[in-house]
């Protein structure tokens, strides 16, 4: 027995390692870093005491950029799942060459997020895209897109919206591929129509996966900056920056080490307190029914 | 309640394929209204394919189907009327007792106080009347399989109610209460009932008439009591009841039945046939101390236990039999007992069919 138990952690160490260097390394270097005064001019692992933290605490603009992730990820994640569902409801059941239309649906999910972003740059030109030619051909002075606070939320969010609503798509279609036929055979015999079998049969049933869905997609919109690098490179001015973006341009652009540590521990504590908070609200929202009583229903 | 009528009703799964191998070969079948019929049979009989074929899911590639003379063989499911339970049970797991109970008449915009009526009669016949706040996902398996069977009894014109093996997935203690509450239920309401089960012993103890489906036909219909005294076939024999009958091959020897050389005495006569098998009811063969009419030697080859009873396993001219005696007889000291056919309990059996009286030998 405690031979096999020796081979097992043999096999088991290789991977132990890898997480160990990759994520306990980082994460306890970054906490140590956070706590110096490490920056281009003075790249020393030195001990400043608090005083990154309390820059934080006065740091309006990141402030504002975790503000604003409030409005990017929870309203793009919210179309998405919208959109997703819609879609995903569409293609589910019979429908002609569904096959094809699931397929479609995926296509930009599979692309880069910063190649998309350049394409969507190109759509949204304030003079040379398609997207002011179109709105002028209905009327409409153009949209000063990329140079006005409004506007470029609105078009980072779009691209955001495009490029993630397939995962949504594939997570819900998957649900619904999964649920059981009787209770919508049931729905039919008591006679309800199509809406009341969506809103009591349809929806609660998928309650699960659309909490884990919203939670995937919301973590993964947390982590916004590639986007905003790209389509607006967080302007005008610091319109559209992102905690994730911001956190880029103090570490890296302009190397401080020490703050940006400070920056990105405060930025995990958040995600990880608000993420919590948010999942047992969508789980309350949904009416997630609990495993054991789930598991008879089925 | 409606009487169903199913109208050389036949199905198969396989475009083109021939009638001997269709998973429903046609039938021509009359349901009553208002009385409660089994469909009982091994899997792979057809017993599903019928259900689904009075629900609508499956469309029979021939025949009509008709709810109280209209023929409702083109509608969908939602347009029949019919009520279904399922192996599992389905409940609306976002809405309570009561709105689970009352969601068939929402649906048909009844009024207000005419579901509250109609919900808490319902109720109290389901004994769920004390529980109808709750939400119904709390509730144990055998409640929701009640709340199931609810929502059918709660439109009072439902043509049938549809019942497909509902106690699966329900604890063996609590399967035999929630049976005897389906019965009393459907007692009082009086739905036309369809059970589907491959428990012999469900259907018997459920139904009014029992349909006995093999390799896609109905090979017997009849009450329990019929079943169990006179099964058409050696199939239905082995079938229904535990344990199955016992067949005993016979010879004829001039004009008379002999078994163990012996004259063997049957409920009727019989035309000459190349074999005749004689069945008798375990529960029918008796332990007897001295020799008679009917009366055999036999050797007992083993004792098993059956509950209240005791199965004795005894071999009769190098044919074994069960013998199924009370318990309190307790098990024969000597391998030798003679055992005693009841002539009226000895039915013959040719080609596997019951015969019937010698003018008509039609098997059938």
């Amino acid at each position: 027995m405690d031979g096999l138990r020796r081979h097992k952690s043999m096999f088991l160490l290789p991977g132990l390692l890898t997480l160990l260097l990759i994520i306990v390394f980082p994460l306890l270097f970054t906490i140590r870093v956070s706590f110096s005064g490490w920056n281009v001019s003075n790249p020393e692992m030195d001990f400043v005491g608090g005083a990154n933290y309390v820059k934080v605490l006065q740091d309006s603009r990141f402030w504002a950029a975790n503000l604003r992730l409030v409005l990017l990820a929870g309203g793009t994640v919210l179309i998405q799942y919208l959109i997703g569902f819609g879609l995903a409801l569409l293609v589910w059941r019979n429908v002609r060459a569904r096959r094809l239309w699931r397929v479609l649906f995926l296509v930009p999910m599979m692309t880069t997020p910063v190649v998309m972003a350049a394409v969507w740059q190109m759509i949204f030109h304030e003079s040379l895209g398609p997207v002011n030619d179109m709105l002028a051909k209905l009327g409409i002075a153009p949209v000063h897109w990329f140079t006005e606070a409004g506007p470029a939320l609105a078009a980072l969010m779009t691209v955001e919206i495009w490029q993630w609503t397939p995962f949504m798509f594939l997570l819900m279609l998957a649900g619904l591929l999964s649920l059981p036929k009787e209770p919508f055979l049931a729905a039919a015999i008591d006679g309800a129509g199509a809406w009341r079998t969506f809103w009591k049969v349809t929806f609660p049933l998928m309650a699960p996966v659309s909490v884990s869905a919203i939670i995937i997609r919301l973590i993964e919109a947390s982590k916004l900056s590639d986007t905003v690098y790209v389509l607006t490179s967080g302007g005008p001015g610091s319109a559209t920056e992102s905690p994730g973006y911001y956190l880029y341009l103090r570490g890296l652009k302009e190397q401080q080490t020490g703050y940006a540590g400070s920056l990105s521990l405060t930025y995990l504590v958040l995600m990880v307190i608000t993420l919590t908070i948010v999942a047992a609200l969508l789980a309350r929202a949904f009416k997630v029914p609990r495993q054991s009583s789930k598991a008879k229903e089925q | 309640m409606a009487q169903i009528d199913i109208v050389d009703v036949g199905h198969t799964y396989t475009a083109g394929a021939e009638q001997e191998r269709w998973a429903l070969k046609p039938m021509r079948l009359t349901l009553e209204a208002a009385r409660t019929y089994a469909l009982v049979g091994p899997s792979g009989c057809g017993k599903t394919t019928l259900l689904n074929i009075l629900s609508g899911l499956v469309k029979p590639a021939q025949g009509r189907l008709l709810f109280d003379g209209s023929d409702v063989t083109a509608l969908p499911t939602k347009a029949r009327n019919i009520a279904q339970v399922f192996q599992f049970p389905v409940i609306y797991h976002s809405m309570t007792v009561y709105e689970n109970l009352a969601f068939p008449l929402r649906c048909r915009r009844w009024d207000k106080a005419r579901i509250e009526a109609r919900v808490h009669q319902v109720a109290e016949a389901l004994g769920l009347d004390h529980r109808l706040r709750q939400p119904a996902r709390r509730l144990t398996a055998d409640d929701k399989q009640l709340i199931s069977l609810g929502r059918g009894l709660v439109r009072d014109d439902v043509a049938a109610v549809l019942m497909d093996e509902p106690l699966t997935v329900i604890d063996p203690q609590l399967k035999l209460s929630l049976r005897r509450r389906i019965r009393e239920i459907t007692e009082q309401f009086r739905p036309t009932v369809v059970y589907v089960t491959h428990d012999q012993y469900e259907a018997m103890s459920f139904a009014q008439e029992v349909l006995v489906m093999k390799d896609g036909r109905v090979i017997q219909q009849g009450t329990p009591e019929q079943l169990f005294e006179a099964p058409a076939s050696t199939y239905v024999g082995y079938f229904i009841g535990s344990p199955a009958m016992n067949f005993l091959t016979v010879e004829r020897v001039g004009g008379q039945v002999t078994l163990a050389g012996r004259p063997l005495a049957m409920a009727w006569d019989v035309p000459d046939a190349p074999q005749i098998q004689v069945g008798v009811r375990p529960e029918y063969v008796k332990i007897v101390g001295e020799p008679a009419a009917n009366v055999f030697p036999t050797r007992v080859r083993g004792v098993r236990d059956h509950g209240p009873q005791r199965v004795l396993e005894v071999e009769l001219a190098g044919q074994l039999i069960k013998v199924k005696t009370p318990r309190e007889d307790g098990v024969p000291a000597t391998g030798q007992i003679l055992v005693e056919l009841p002539r009226a309990k000895v039915l013959p059996y040719v080609d596997g069919h019951l015969a019937t009286t010698p003018r008509a030998a039609d098997p059938e």
